[in-house]
């Protein structure tokens, strides 16, 4: 028998044969992020992008209208945009806490060549989220005069 | 934030080659999660539940003082900023929402240039109308 007679597995690698070979791929079904309740929070996750984008793009209208005479500015005060604002608020909320979190993963520093726990760079972030939002909401409600 | 295996503008770089436009929308995207992040919540919560249902006053609830704050040039530079950046991020981000609810074209150029270039179109937008609205004023 010679070694031929049984193709070796690993035929090919690195060499660029094997390169036309077709890859099975599973079908995934339409509904697969509805299966499990981690692969519907990460359709959330990524949706979560919509709703910012939408209440931004209300931003700029709101910033367009300084524009109008002071006869023609009238500020929002329907329940539906309320309520619209209000789902806007708890995606955005749910795009901070996740995105935030992730900051463990993803920053990686040292002092004094120590590495700092990813738990206490997560901490700074949700810090910084703290800190810019009173700073922000300082300013909004301080120039309400 | 998304998988690293794909990049925001799609496609492998070339081995030996600095990655450039990759570097280019990895930067758009990261940069616009982190402030869409810490940025957005407060103004959605203030200027959009809290003032409208006169909870607090804010100031884009007054001609005079909306137009004032929307005059400083480092408050337009912030508004900029906040809306502009963020929408890399939402591009990306909606691209492969598409993608993983089985709309595999929208990993293609042809979705790329849509994505994106709504966002630089927005980017633009804001700029816009930044600029039209309220005079600077440094007072």
């Amino acid at each position: 028998m010679t070694g031929e007679a049984i193709p070796s597995p690993h035929k090919g690698e690195g060499k660029g044969e094997g390169s036309s070979t077709r890859v099975y791929r599973r079908p995934v079904p339409a509904g697969w992020w509805a299966r499990r309740s981690h692969y519907f929070w990460y359709i959330v996750r990524e949706f979560t992008a919509l709703p910012m984008a939408l209440w931004l793009l209300w931003l700029l209208i709101d910033i367009r209208s300084a524009a109008v005479r002071p006869v023609n500015f009238h500020p929002q005060t329907s329940i539906a945009f309320v309520a619209f604002s209000v789902v806007c608020l708890a995606f955005a909320l749910y795009h901070s806490f996740t995105f935030l979190s992730l900051a463990g993963v993803i920053i990686h520093v040292k002092v004094l060549d120590r590495p700092v726990p990813s738990r206490l760079i997560v901490l700074s972030q949700f810090a910084l989220w703290a800190v810019a939002s009173i700073v922000i909401g300082f300013v909004l409600i301080w120039f309400a005069r | 934030m998304s998988e690293p295996a794909h990049g925001p503008a799609g496609g492998r770089p070339h081995a030996g080659k600095p990655a450039y436009t990759h570097l280019f929308w990895w930067f758009m995207f990261a940069q616009g999660g982190v402030i869409a992040a810490i940025l957005v919540p407060v103004h959605i919560l203030l200027q959009g539940v809290l003032g409208p249902l006169g909870v607090v006053d804010t100031a884009d609830r007054h001609y005079a003082s909306w137009n004032t704050l929307l005059g400083n040039p480092l408050v337009k530079l912030y508004l900029l900023v906040l809306i502009a950046f963020p929408f890399f991020h939402f591009a990306h981000r909606l691209r492969y929402l598409l993608v993983d609810l089985g709309i595999p074209s929208a990993r293609g150029t042809v979705a790329q240039v849509v994505f994106y270039g709504a966002a630089v179109a927005v980017t633009l937008l804001a700029l816009a109308i930044l600029l039209t609205t309220a005079p600077i004023s440094l007072g």
